[in-house]
């Protein structure tokens, strides 16, 4: 995963930095500079020009294409100069070549001081090395000195760029410690920089192309991967000595790199945007064939012609391409984004200066820039698609995992559904068993009880009986277990005492607040029922009351009932002993099972007061 | 739980409103014999077919011109409420009082709805039923808190806004009949409702009368809605 965007600019910095430095710095003030020469031209093995040759002056720089137009093989530059009178420190002086091209042999006063390579074709490439050669002290003359360079070089028509046609720069000859560093930056930013950006984009091209392959819908990684690999390819030229091919063979392999880059370049452009075309899908690998076909057609002779030729075929069908994207993705309604800007910008900047390189003399600075511009922007390119590809991932990876959440929560639903369902059924099959057993009771026990309340002659029994069919209904109520609000139990409650009560001629006062929320169980509604009836049955039959007073209420979480009566009042020895028929015991048994309490205060002539207590648990608290 | 409703202290010298012809379906052989007589105390005269079959009973609701019938609920070949519903359709004038064992509003509910005036509990003592036959037969239905509660919760829900406007006839309560419904729900009787409405027994029983007519008309009407949708759909 690449940072964020500073991380990015660093990088930028980084590449840019040494590029700019490293480019160009002055030579020292004490130089001796060399801007003539003569030459006559020799053979390869020979360590003196060959025997009456003519001998020609010419002006440094000089290019054969200009003073020995289709001159190729072996030239010899001789020049003179006069001893610095007084050494500064006793140092060695040295000779500083900018360029010479292609291989160089250098002589002092006649004897061979330095061997830049093969002399002999294949010839060593140092077109870009510059050089510096130290001019042993020993050899040096007081008075006029005599260097020779022997340069064998190519001709102009043989090779597809002026920067590999044959010739020397101006020379310069300085104190060794004066230009040393002047020749480690230019090497730096000639040969060091090409090398390690075609190192990098090796590594990133090799990179990316894995990543394109593996990614199959993100072919544009792939041809980038490619495009970067052979660029790196491609810039061997530049830093590149040994020679390890014919110098044809080697312009030929040049010019099919160049194919590659533009074959590779278009598709990135064309995938980049979303487009596939099936004339560059066959046409691209059939133009690198056709190259290689021209090139050996036109013969070394014409070779530099094809180059350029092709160059500007190929320039053209990148800018080609670059129209073409930019058109796609505005249709798309987005902008090009900006490595892809960075990237066409770079290699319009490079290829137009490179262009203009083949016809007139650049600035040097310009000169040296332009094959460096594409592989920084390569570069970085690379590393935006990199960090893109690692957004998607991100992008990818957060989408993957909101599916995932939205899965399991999918999940989850379905769960809890299912078990909704079961307990729906569970309580379905509940319902069903409890109507069952509640028909069945009163389809039979409740005929045999109505039976006995309306046939027996006992007024005792049927009343037995009666009460005994009330409580079996009480019972199959409580069967359902479904809750009961507190205001429907009290309204229940009222109706069934007052009415009671009435029937028997005793006043009946009902107390008891509006609109309570709370819900009392099925169990504690029954229970609650069957004490009521006790006390009302206690005050009907036993007490001789003409008046009964309830009150209802809650205090402290617990449901509170008083009833209250005006008659005899219970004798401490029924309470206490016998109980009989008052059912005292089995109103307080009912309330101990529900956690209350039920309290009876009596005594004779005063009444009766009966408290029940009964905790209204959280269950049974307001839903 | 005894019928709420009934007055404090009420005793009829009046006969009860002129009943000749009634049916008696109840399956216990003791009971039915029981429920004659007890009829026969009341409605001194009247002709009794005596049924202990939904099927008998329905062959009586559709050959026999009848005032009242008094139904069971529970029976051996099904309920009774098809036979209160069936008497409803036929014989509108007639009227079907529920005899019962059945206290919950779970059974007596889609009785009402089918048109039965009142119920009974049947193990009461006998000058109770006595007593409440001869209410409702002079039009004072009993009318119990769950039973009330069940109608108010009928109603609201009908009164509910829906998305497609139901061509159901709009049955709707008088605010006096909710505020009676809602008193008797909350355990008044309907002597003591009377009191604190400033409103005669006679009213009273009115309203109640009204509330069970309402019930009956909208429930038939659903219920005839409902047989219409599924003989289309079905």
């Amino acid at each position: 995963m690449l940072g964020d965007l500073s991380l990015f600019r660093r990088w930028i910095a980084a590449l840019l930095l040494p590029a700019t430095l490293l480019a160009w710095g002055p030579v020292a003030a004490q130089t001796l500079h060399v801007r003539s020469a003569l030459t006559q031209s020799g053979d390869a093995l020979g360590t003196a020009p060959a025997a009456g040759a003519p001998v020609l002056p010419v002006a440094l720089p000089d290019e054969w294409s200009r003073t020995r137009p289709g001159f190729d093989g072996i030239v010899w530059y001789r020049v003179t100069f006069e001893r610095p009178a007084a050494p500064v420190d006793g140092s060695l002086l040295s000779l500083a070549i900018e360029r010479v091209c292609s291989s160089f042999e250098v002589y002092l006063n006649g004897g061979l001081i330095h061997g830049g390579g093969r002399m002999a074709p294949p010839l060593t490439n140092n077109c870009h090395h510059p050089q510096l050669v130290d001019l042993p002290t020993a050899l040096l003359r007081p008075g006029t000195n005599t260097i020779e360079l022997k340069v064998a070089g190519h001709r102009r028509e043989e090779v597809g760029s002026r920067w590999r046609a044959g010739g020397l720069s101006a020379l310069a000859i300085a104190p060794h410690a004066e230009v040393e560093a002047w020749h480690a930056r230019r090497t730096a930013a000639a040969v060091g920089f090409p090398m390690g950006a075609s190192a990098t984009l090796m590594l990133l091209g090799v990179f990316m192309f894995a990543l394109g392959f593996v990614h199959r819908r993100q072919s544009q990684l792939a041809y980038f991967g490619a495009l970067a690999v052979a660029y790196a390819l491609l810039d061997a030229r530049l830093w590149l000595r040994q020679p390890f091919l014919d110098h044809q063979a080697f312009e030929l392999l040049l010019l099919v790199l160049l194919g590659l880059v533009t074959w590779t370049a278009v598709q990135f452009l064309l995938r980049t945007a979303g487009l596939r075309s099936q004339l560059a899908d066959l046409g691209l690998p059939v133009q690198c064939a056709a190259i290689v076909l021209g090139f050996v057609l036109a013969g070394p002779e014409r070779s530099s012609l094809a180059a350029q030729v092709w160059h500007a075929v190929l320039a053209l069908e990148i800018a080609v391409a670059v129209v073409v994207h930019v058109r796609q993705v505005r249709r798309d309604g987005e902008r090009p984004s900006r490595t892809i800007l960075l990237l066409v910008g770079a290699s319009a900047l490079s290829a137009a200066l490179q262009f203009a390189g083949q016809w007139t003399e650049l600035p040097a600075l310009a000169a040296l820039a332009a094959p460096l511009l594409l592989p920084v922007a390569l570069v970085l390119v690379g590393l935006g698609l990199a960090q893109q590809l690692g957004r998607a991932l991100q992008a990818a990876e957060q989408t993957r995992q909101q599916l995932e959440q939205q899965i399991r929560s999918a999940a989850g639903e379905i769960e809890r559904n299912f078990r909704q369902m079961v307990d729906l059924k569970v309580e379905q099959v509940i319902e069903r068993e409890r109507k069952r057993i509640a028909a069945d009771l009163h389809d039979d026990l409740g005929a045999k009880l109505l039976t006995i309340v309306h046939t027996s002659d006992s007024e005792r029994i049927s009343t037995l009986a009666r009460e005994a069919l009330e409580e079996m209904r009480l019972s199959v109520r409580g069967l359902t277990g479904r809750r009961v609000g507190l205001t429907d139990a009290l309204g229940d409650w009222r109706a069934e005492i007052v009415s009671r009560l009435a029937q028997t001629g005793i006043e009946g006062e009902w107390h008891a607040p509006d609109e309570l929320t709370h819900e009392l169980s099925a169990r504690t509604y029954v229970q609650t029922t069957r004490i009521l009836r006790e006390a009302t049955n206690n005050i009907i039959k036993h007490s001789n009351a003409t008046r009964c007073t309830v009150r209802c209420g809650i205090a402290d979480g617990d449901f509170q009932l008083v009833i209250e009566d005006n008659g005899d009042g219970i004798a401490p020895e029924v309470e206490g002993r016998l109980d009989r028929g008052h059912g005292l015991a089995s109103m307080k048994n009912r309330a101990k099972q529900l956690q209350g309490q039920c309290l009876v205060e009596s005594g004779p002539g005063y009444g009766t007061v009966i408290r029940l207590t009964l905790p209204l648990d959280r269950a049974a608290a307001p839903s | 739980m005894i019928a709420a409703g009934a007055p404090i202290r009420f005793r009829s010298s009046s006969p009860g409103a002129q009943m000749k012809t009634i049916l008696l379906l109840e399956d216990l052989p003791e009971i039915r014999a029981w429920m004659r007589n007890l009829v026969l105390q009341v409605f001194p005269g009247a002709t009794i077919h005596e049924s202990a079959r939904v099927q008998d009973a329905l062959g009586v609701v559709a050959a026999v011109r009848l005032d009242l019938a008094l139904v069971d609920l529970g029976l051996p070949d099904g309920s009774g409420v098809g036979v209160v519903a069936r008497l409803r359709d036929l014989q509108p004038e007639a009227q079907s009082v529920v005899v019962t064992i059945h206290d919950d509003d779970e059974h007596l509910f889609p009785a009402l709805q089918a048109g039965a005036f009142g119920y009974i509990l049947k193990e009461q003592a006998r000058e109770l039923i006595t007593e409440q036959l001869q209410r409702i037969s002079q039009g004072e239905p009993p009318l119990s808190p769950s039973i009330a509660r069940r109608v108010m919760a009928y109603f609201t829900e009908k009164a509910k806004p829906r998305a497609n406007p139901s061509p159901l006839p709009n049955v709707s309560l008088t605010e006096r009949e909710s505020e009676v419904l809602l008193r008797v729900a909350k355990g008044y009787t309907l002597p003591e409702i009377g009191v604190q409405l400033g409103l005669s027994r006679h009213t009273i029983a009115d309203y109640v009368k009204q509330i069970y007519r309402k019930l009956n008309v909208s429930s038939r009407a659903e219920a005839a809605l409902e047989a219409q949708r599924l003989g289309l759909f079905g």
